[in-house]
């Protein structure tokens, strides 16, 4: 934004080639070029269509479940009492955490003006829409009737009723729906003037039409950038709080409720450190080979993926401090409910899925403290899978077998996904993957305007220090 | 106007005044003496190891907004060994502040007999004992390295301390954690809450924040710190500053909501005894106070960018820390038909004045700009 | 005062954003007031120079937020006090802390809404056709050149004048606008 100002400390040692967030020698030219042709002129690249083929193939199976989920019913799944909540929960906490990395780039960064969050937020931001819809399908489709999802939504209605404001659940409605909207909002604006670009750029007709309609007119006026700025600003300082809240929104469905394991005061910041730490996870599992496959090590550098990798390693710590004090708070409380909740997730017929998320979220994890692993590309990618699997076990665990032992004997027992639970699982990652493939062919996956506005500050001067646009190198 | 260097000896008689004055409570009415000073210090504790975690935090991430409070926060972090001094007197008064050191009240309680592996004396001395070896350490490394990049300009010395910030925060974390529970929850031994680390944490790190903003506007009216302590710094501190303010009432409410919410037995006592009566004007004047009218004002720019404005809302900030601390503690003893004391006062000025004393003296005794990692950045912010 | 209705303008273009903002600093000083400057991206003290200072934005989003805080607790109020009170938890009619999620989320919504609309409408967006566009040279203002435009409607406007005194600001070129 124009408001920097003033020393930035990244800067004030000599030039660092793992330091920098872009690689020397772009001009503006070669920044728009290079970013527009993956859009515009590359040929696709064969993998693309393998890709999306895989994909879209996922999405048929998320299509077939779906629809033999509304012509049977909800008990096609494994859930039954005393487990209701089963896989519909946990991949929903699952996807909705892993959106919230795109809100945090695009938001807190920019507040805590992390220039490096520029060549990432594009495709972080459009990977939480995605993940926040295949998060919205499922609570939807475990209504059973999902055609009648408006019961959810506040209107006079001839049933004289309203929705409940004292459960978390109508609190959830509000959260994803304020969320979806101004995560699009977000994106969208952002990519404004990228359409333009790619309205000016684009050769053929069909293509010059579409982008210019969606671009509005935009022409870069002085007058528009300086409102522009202020409008992108204040979104950012008002996403940054909502972001927060989902997850917190989200914890509450658990926390509001008395069950032992899930109404713990902890909950809301460690759903929403642990939504980050896997937001960030999925963020390094789409950039790294997003940037091999489309050569982008020039707009994407270690330097994104050695902080990426921090902000995983903080957020994750705090997350084994979650799991931390609900262990020692069962304890100490004293309360047999709470102590036999913890006994069970240890020794109990799902011991084996918490000690693996143990090791996934925490051990696993501790590797990154070493610099030589957070800028080993390939161990960093697959410390990011590990991470992505033990959020989604950490979500399982929480749901499962907070549920599955009832305060009385009698009511125990055991929950069993059934096929149609895997196959609308990995139909949602079909979704998308296949919303990711389209995104990353039909508009920038990096922001091309930030990325300009970012050249004058990126390039190595003596003394380091920012500089002025007068220092700017000149385009021929 | 007070100057820094004839600060220590007027606080160090405020401090001896106030500490007198707690002695004669504390043979003459022990009952509310103990309670007082416990609060008292665990206010001027969590000032201190409050700033070792901004510090620590600030030579991870960096940034021109820490330069500003860098010294004046290091000065508060060398306080925590005279804050060990001043905790072992609370050893003598663990019977008068803790119903589990009582064998017969615990021996006829279940709960009690069940925690009362964690919660014993010599358990709770050890641990006690355990954390500030660990506070100690980590303040004494990061200022004496910090220092030292002053002195030598060894280029390692940041990167000892950057190495050393990321597990200290670690260690940061769980000793005060730890130390919540022991100090302040173990005040209510059936009462237990999963968020109340970070709580603590929260609030002390607001605490450090709002003295530090306060602290350096006093001392930035002079060189040198008047070089570095611009409206850009204060800017950028006045977000900081609201952040942490949003954080606080995010923790503050999200307890709050879900134990009102799940109105179990063991959990809300904590709330009702301090949402009636007189508490609950209190709580309700955090609410304006302590969140409202801060979150209000940090909103607007000319207000963070001003050091007066600034340093005022921080001022009351940490007045509405002082009474936050106060509704967490003080109710606790409620039952036994202890309230607001005369020797709250002494003990908090008392402890406050030694506190005072130490901290400028230390303030006094290094330069209050970090001159080595403003390096390059120096000349800019000389005629910045 | 310019007689010609077949010019909407004159447009300069530049190759850096400094050399852009100092021809729009002259050319305000000049006395040239119905200008606009065009640039890839958001050029630091550009607004400034072509005599724009403050956004309105702020103030609509504050007042949206307002506007949805307010909406929301008035519909719970409504609903659950009013219009359909019941009883559940043993939680009164009048649940406040349990309206805050909600009435947060309002807030957002709307502040957010207005952020972007509000931004919108104050830049005439969308907005399906603009004369620069009839300018070839003007599609690169979205790649890596830098745009000064004077309007003819400005009372200092002269075809001959203006165009010498934008080609004397060091312009790489200057083209004339149709409207």
């Amino acid at each position: 934004m124009s408001e920097e100002k003033g020393p930035r400390v990244e800067m004030a040692t000599p030039f660092d080639p793992r330091a920098a967030i872009l690689a020397p020698g772009h001009t503006y030219a070669s920044i728009t070029d290079k970013i527009s042709a993956l859009v515009l002129t590359r040929r696709t690249p064969r993998g693309w269509f393998l890709g999306f083929t895989i994909a879209f193939l996922l999405l048929m199976l998320l299509l077939f479940t779906a629809a033999y989920l509304l012509a049977t019913g909800v008990g096609i799944w494994g859930v039954t009492v005393p487990v209701g909540w089963g896989f519909d929960i946990i991949n929903f906490v699952w996807w909705i955490g892993i959106g919230h990395a795109g809100t945090l780039i695009s938001a807190i960064l920019l507040l805590l003006r992390q220039r490096w969050r520029t060549s990432i937020n594009r495709f972080a931001e459009a990977m939480t829409l995605f993940a926040v819809a295949c998060a919205g399908l499922y609570p939807l489709l475990h209504m059973g009737r999902p055609w009648l999802f408006y019961w959810l939504l506040p209107y006079p209605n001839t049933m004289g009723t309203w929705p409940q404001p004292r459960s978390p659940l109508v609190w959830d409605v509000f959260a994803i729906t304020t969320y979806a909207t101004v995560s699009f909002l977000f994106w969208f604006i952002g990519l404004i003037p990228d359409l333009a670009t790619l309205r000016d750029r684009a050769r053929r007709r069909f293509w010059r039409i579409l982008y210019g309609f969606l671009a509005m007119g935009w022409r870069g006026s002085a007058r528009h950038w300086a409102r522009y700025e202020m409008a992108y600003l204040l979104l950012a300082g008002l996403a940054t709080p909502l972001v927060v809240s989902v997850h917190t929104v989200v914890s509450f469905d658990f926390a509001i409720s008395i069950i032992p394991g899930w109404h713990a005061t902890i909950f809301p910041p460690y759903f929403v450190a642990g939504a980050i730490y896997s937001g960030f996870a999925m963020v390094v599992t789409l950039a790294i080979p997003l940037r091999k496959f489309y050569e982008l090590e020039d707009f994407i550098t270690m330097k994104h993926l050695d902080n990426m990798a921090k902000i995983m390693l903080a957020t994750g710590l705090i997350v084994g401090y979650g799991y931390m004090m609900e262990a020692f708070m069962a304890w100490y409380s004293g309360n047999p409910y709470e102590r036999y909740m913890i006994l069970n997730r240890l020794r109990g017929p799902y011991a084996p899925v918490y000690w693996a998320l143990l090791v996934c979220n925490v051990g696993v994890l501790q590797a990154l403290w070493s610099a030589r692993v957070r800028r080993n590309v390939r161990a960093l990618f697959a410390i990011a899978l590990v991470v992505n699997v033990g959020m989604w076990l950490e979500r399982f665990v929480i749901v499962v077998t907070s549920l599955h032992r009832d305060f009385l004997p009698s009511s125990w027992g055991m929950y069993r996904p059934t096929i149609f639970d895997w196959t609308m699982f990995l139909g949602s990652i079909g979704l998308f993957l296949t919303l990711m493939f389209l995104f990353i062919r039909l508009l920038p996956v990096i922001s091309i305007f930030e990325m300009r506005a970012l050249l004058p500050e990126t390039a190595p001067t003596p003394g380091g220090g920012t500089m002025r646009p007068a220092e700017a190198p000149t385009t021929s | 106007m007070m100057k820094l260097e004839t600060l220590p000896r007027r606080a160090v008689s405020v401090g001896l005044a106030g500490l007198s004055l707690a002695l004669i409570a504390a043979f003459g009415d022990p009952e509310h003496f103990w309670p007082s000073y416990l609060f008292a210090h665990l206010f001027w504790l969590g000032l201190s190891i409050g700033s070792a975690a901004v510090v620590m935090l600030h030579h991870l991430t960096g940034g021109r907004w820490g330069f500003a409070i860098r010294r004046v926060l290091e000065a508060g972090a060398r306080t925590i060994p005279l804050m060990a001094v001043l905790f072992v007197p609370i050893f003598f008064g663990l019977s008068h502040l803790y119903e589990w050191t009582h064998a017969e009240v615990v021996a006829a309680d279940e709960v009690l007999r069940h925690k009362s592996r964690y919660l014993n004396v010599p358990f709770f001395s050890l641990r006690a004992v355990l954390y500030f070896v660990v506070w100690i350490a980590l303040a004494h490394l990061v200022t004496k390295w910090s220092y030292g990049q002053d002195r030598t300009g060894d280029p390692r010395l940041s990167q000892r301390i950057r190495t050393l910030a990321g597990p200290g925060l670690v260690l940061y974390g769980g000793t005060i954690t730890f130390a919540a529970v022991d100090w302040v929850m173990s005040l209510e031994p059936h009462w237990y809450s999963t968020i109340y680390g970070i709580k603590f944490i929260l609030g002390q790190v607001l605490t450090a924040f709002a003295a530090a903003i306060l602290l350096a506007a006093w001392l930035s009216r002079t060189r040198p710190l008047s070089e570095i302590a611009t409206s850009d710094a204060f800017h950028d501190l006045g977000n900081l500053l609201l952040a942490f303010v949003m954080l606080w009432a995010y923790v503050t409410f999200s307890q709050f909501l879900i134990i009102w919410s799940g109105n179990l037995p063991e959990e809300i006592p904590w709330y009702l005894r301090r949402t009636q009566g007189r508490w609950e004007v209190v709580a309700g004047l955090m609410v304006v106070f302590h969140f409202l009218i801060p979150f209000l004002l940090l909103l607007s720019r000319a207000v963070k960018r001003n050091v007066r404005t600034l340093a005022a809302l921080s001022g009351m900030i940490l007045i509405m820390r002082v009474v936050d601390l106060y509704w967490i503690i003080m109710p606790a003893f409620e039952e036994r038909g202890i309230g607001l004391h005369w020797s709250n006062a002494a003990a908090f000025f008392g402890i406050g004045g030694l506190w005072f004393a130490l901290w400028a003296r230390e303030a006094a005794r290094h330069e209050l700009i970090p001159v080595h990692d403003l390096g390059g950045l120096g000349e800019r912010a000389s005629h910045g | 005062m310019s007689e010609r209705t077949d010019l909407y303008g004159l447009l300069a273009e530049f190759d850096a954003p400094e050399k852009v903002v100092a021809a729009a600093q002259r050319a305000y000083a000049e006395g040239y007031r119905q200008m606009d400057a065009y640039t890839p991206f958001p050029v630091e003290g550009l607004a400034e120079a072509i005599g724009f200072h403050r956004t309105r934005l702020p103030m609509i989003v504050l007042l949206g937020g307002l506007f949805g805080g307010a909406l929301g607790y008035a519909l719970l109020y409504y609903a659950e006090v009013i219009d359909y009170p019941l009883i559940v938890g043993g939680k009164p009619f009048h649940s406040w802390p349990a309206f805050i999620p909600i009435v947060f989320e309002t807030t957002i919504f709307f502040a957010a809404l207005s952020a972007v609309l509000g931004m919108l409408a104050l830049n005439g967006l969308p907005m399906p056709y603009h004369p620069v566009f009839n300018v070839p040279r003007f599609a690169l203002a979205s790649r890596d050149r830098f745009f000064l435009l004077i309007e003819a409607r400005d009372p200092k406007f002269d075809r001959e004048a203006t165009r010498r005194f934008l080609e004397a600001l060091g312009a790489d070129g200057v083209w004339e606008v149709e409207p």
